[in-house]
């Protein structure tokens, strides 16, 4: 597991994860709507989070193929 | 690299005779749309020929939203091709991959200016979705997954699958080249390079097909779970619109092809094979979405609520039965068009056949999502209103021909500046050399 | 907790839309927009047809297909039931409006200012309305109200938001009726807590078999109809409305 492929991996799955967060707990909860709760996200921006959430996993393909050889290198010791 | 410089070819437009006089007319129908757009800035949403349901006795979503989802509809093209040239190894599809992608990524840029256009607060609709959008209303969906997501993906798909054309291009001198050097990012066509993109594009592709169903889905569901609306209420909805949308995008693409194909003047690289797949396909989904509509039809014909029989009604030998009948009839002349064109080898010696067929899908698919969305409003009510009609005005259709005007526009400058069918790579050089 | 609902008599109900006048003067609502719109329906050919009246306000259901579409919460179920609209949070959408099955939403099509009944500035006009313009606007319908303090009263606010019957949600919280109710000649309109067995719409449905509009779309309205029976299909308007904006 190299480091370009951890960045990419950790990208992906906090994506998934900002997506199931926002989704489930930040923006408005599912169910018959009873009260003013169900029209409310429980955290202003929710949507945002979730954009941002599907924007980090298509982002993690960029990084992937883009991220410089150099960079990685430098961080192992020089033999 | 350095020797292959002088005997790529450049595979861009020419900028020919024929180029300004385009920009001109598509620039002037831009300006109407702009025109008609600030009067419905300035007046409000009564320029528009829309009015509330029931007892206004209109329709309250109409010719806007028939875009919005026809847009959207277009966009399967992009993805769709580059899913079955990457999971499905149709190598042959290849050299339409970039047009596809450009399309998918500006109908859907289209598809969100056009919703925005239809909203009575746009500006605040902007900040407010962001900032209070409820995963429990279908447009949730349409506004996360489609427009954000959907779009992103694709951009990101389009910008990493450009990268070596931009290189190329770059290092031979062509216009534009810092921003050329800028897309490409440094890339050096190594074997490392290449791999790691072959992988990239794979699970790019494996991720995108899923939201393919999603993002037509999720359309289709902002009309079919609603119990309050005859003839939007069906499970059907769903499937319909993802099907629909394949055959508008892979005809747009056809049409497209065939003039790439024209004034670019390659006819090797566009060839008989890959409008034979693509004229495949047309078929073979214009079959499914015909399908489709047989059975909403036979369903609704034998029996159904009253209410809906009265959508019917009004669909099959009412106020909408000329639109109705017309796009059927265009997707069945379609449908023996493609037939005659895979079949009959005389035919296939032109490619007007399937320019045809892809105009006249096009064509009934903005039909038939007009017929989605109006019929249900003015003569699909539970209560017993009267019925209601809708026409749209001027600024309606104004703003439309802008967007279309614009996406052409921005098509058409994306292939001044890049290669629109992608440069030859070194496995297209190997086949070509004995 | 309080659970307000409303009990129409169909019995009563004569089609006389005093209360369309009152729900139009109390809510400010612009031309052609009708918060409560009574039918006027007949059945049957001549010689054997029959007319009938049908109060329709907003039905503030209990399973609101209109709260669960709006995409940004501007329409919300309050915990006392009424179904109310954000006019700032509104973005215009009009999600609301095609997914109501009984077409209650208006939305304000042209600045509200601008689309007046009168033009005020006429002189004609104008010599009997003393230069006030317009005569008279209730200030209340621009408060914040209920415990999540969101303006939610009235119509005619602003373009661009849909707005539609509040059950005059300005005047229930200071205990008064709607002013449909109140105006009712003949008493047709009745409003209060239906878990209140005292209530007056509890008194108005007891012992008497009612029904709900378009109960088997499952949106569980909160307006009651008894005295009379649901609009059949072959139920038409006695006239098209003309209805202009």
């Amino acid at each position: 597991m190299n480091a370009r492929r951890f960045l990419v991996w950790s990208m992906i799955l906090i994506g998934f994860g900002l997506q199931a967060l926002a989704y489930l707990a930040l923006a408005a909860p599912l169910g018959t709507p009873t009260d003013v709760s169900f029209s409310e996200p429980r955290m202003p921006f929710a949507a945002l989070v979730f954009i941002v959430g599907v924007g980090m996993v298509f982002a993690a393909a960029i990084v992937y193929e883009l991220l410089p050889d150099r960079w990685l290198r430098r961080r192992k010791p020089q033999r | 690299m350095a020797t292959t410089v002088r005997t790529l070819p450049t595979e861009r437009g020419r900028g020919g005779r024929s180029w300004y006089p385009v920009v001109a007319i598509l620039l002037l129908v831009l300006g109407v749309g702009i025109y008609g757009y600030l009067q419905e800035l300035s007046e409000g949403m009564v320029a528009t020929g829309l009015r509330n349901l029931g007892p206004q006795g209109g329709a309250t979503w109409g010719l806007y939203i028939s875009f919005v989802i026809y847009f959207v509809g277009l966009s399967f093209a992009g993805i769709s091709i580059a899913a079955l040239i990457r999971l499905a190894r149709l190598d042959t599809l290849r050299p339409i991959a970039r047009m596809a992608e450009v399309l998918t990524v500006i109908c859907l840029m289209l598809a969100a200016m056009t919703i925005v256009a239809d909203l009575g607060q746009p500006l605040r609709g902007i900040v407010n979705l962001f900032r209070y959008a409820r995963p429990q209303s279908p447009f949730f969906g349409t506004f996360t997954m489609v427009i954000s997501g959907y779009l992103f993906a694709s951009m990101v798909y389009l910008y990493l699958e450009g990268r070596r054309d931009a290189a190329v291009r770059a290092a031979q001198g062509a216009p534009y080249a810092r921003f050329l050097r800028v897309w490409a990012a440094g890339y050096a066509d190594t074997e490392a390079e290449r791999e790691r993109h072959r992988r990239t594009s794979f699970w790019l592709s494996v991720a995108i097909v899923p939201m393919l169903v999603t993002a037509h889905s999720t359309l289709g569901f902002v009309f079919g779970l609603q119990v309050g609306r005859p003839g939007w209420y069906s499970a059907l909805q769903a499937p319909a619109f993802v099907m629909l949308a394949g055959v508008s995008g892979l005809g747009m693409l056809i049409v497209l092809a065939a003039i790439a194909r024209r004034t670019l003047r390659l006819p090797e690289r566009l060839g008989p094979g890959l409008f034979r797949s693509l004229g495949l396909f047309l078929f073979l989904l214009l079959l499914a979405y015909l399908y489709f509509v047989a059975v909403e039809l036979l369903t609704n014909v034998y029996t159904g609520s009253v209410r809906e029989r009265e959508v019917m009604a009004e669909l099959l030998g009412g106020g909408y039965a000329w639109l109705y009948w017309s796009a059927i009839a265009g997707f069945v002349a379609s449908v023996a068009l493609l037939l005659g064109w895979l079949v009959l080898a005389r035919l296939r010696g032109s490619l007007w056949p399937l320019v045809v067929a892809g105009l006249l899908v096009n064509l009934g698919a903005v039909a038939k999502r007009f017929l989605i969305v109006v019929p249900s409003q003015t003569n699909g009510q539970l209560l017993p209103y009267s019925e209601g009609s809708y026409a749209p005005a001027w600024t309606e259709y104004a703003v439309v021909a802008g967007l279309l005007a614009l996406g052409a526009l921005l098509f058409l400058g994306f292939a001044k500046v890049f290669p629109i069918i992608p440069l030859p790579d070194h496995k297209d050089a190997a086949r070509r050399e004995p | 907790m309080t659970r307000y609902g409303m009990v129409i008599d169909l019995d009563r109900c004569m089609g006389c839309r005093a209360c369309m006048e009152a729900c139009k003067v109390e809510n400010s609502t612009p031309p052609a927009s009708f918060f409560m719109y009574v039918f006027r329906l007949e059945e049957g050919e001549y010689p054997s047809a029959r007319v009938s009246f049908l109060p329709r306000p907003c039905m503030h259901c209990d399973n609101a297909p209109c709260v669960k579409v709006c995409p940004v919460g501007a329409r919300y179920k309050r915990e006392d039931g009424i179904v109310a609209t954000d006019w700032d949070r509104c973005i215009g959408c009009r999600y609301c409006e095609v997914a109501c099955p009984y077409g209650v939403n208006t939305f304000n099509w042209m600045d509200p200012r601008e689309n007046a009944y009168l033009d005020w500035d006429d002189e004609d006009v104008a010599a009997v309305s003393g230069g006030a313009v317009p005569p008279y606007r209730n200030p209340a319908l621009d408060e914040p109200y209920g415990p999540e303090q969101r303006r939610i009263a009235g119509g005619g606010h602003v373009r661009g938001v849909m707005e539609k019957c509040t059950f005059c949600v300005h005047r229930v919280e200071d205990g008064l009726d709607p002013a449909c109710v109140q105006t009712c000649p003949v008493r047709a309109l009745t409003f209060g807590d239906l878990d209140d067995p005292g209530s007056a719409v509890s008194r108005a449905l007891a012992g008497r078999h009612g029904f709900r509009l378009l109960e088997e779309v499952g949106t569980e309205p909160r307006v009651h109809y008894v005295g009379g029976a649901p609009p059949g299909p072959e139920a038409r308007e006695v006239e098209e409305p003309v209805a202009e904006v």
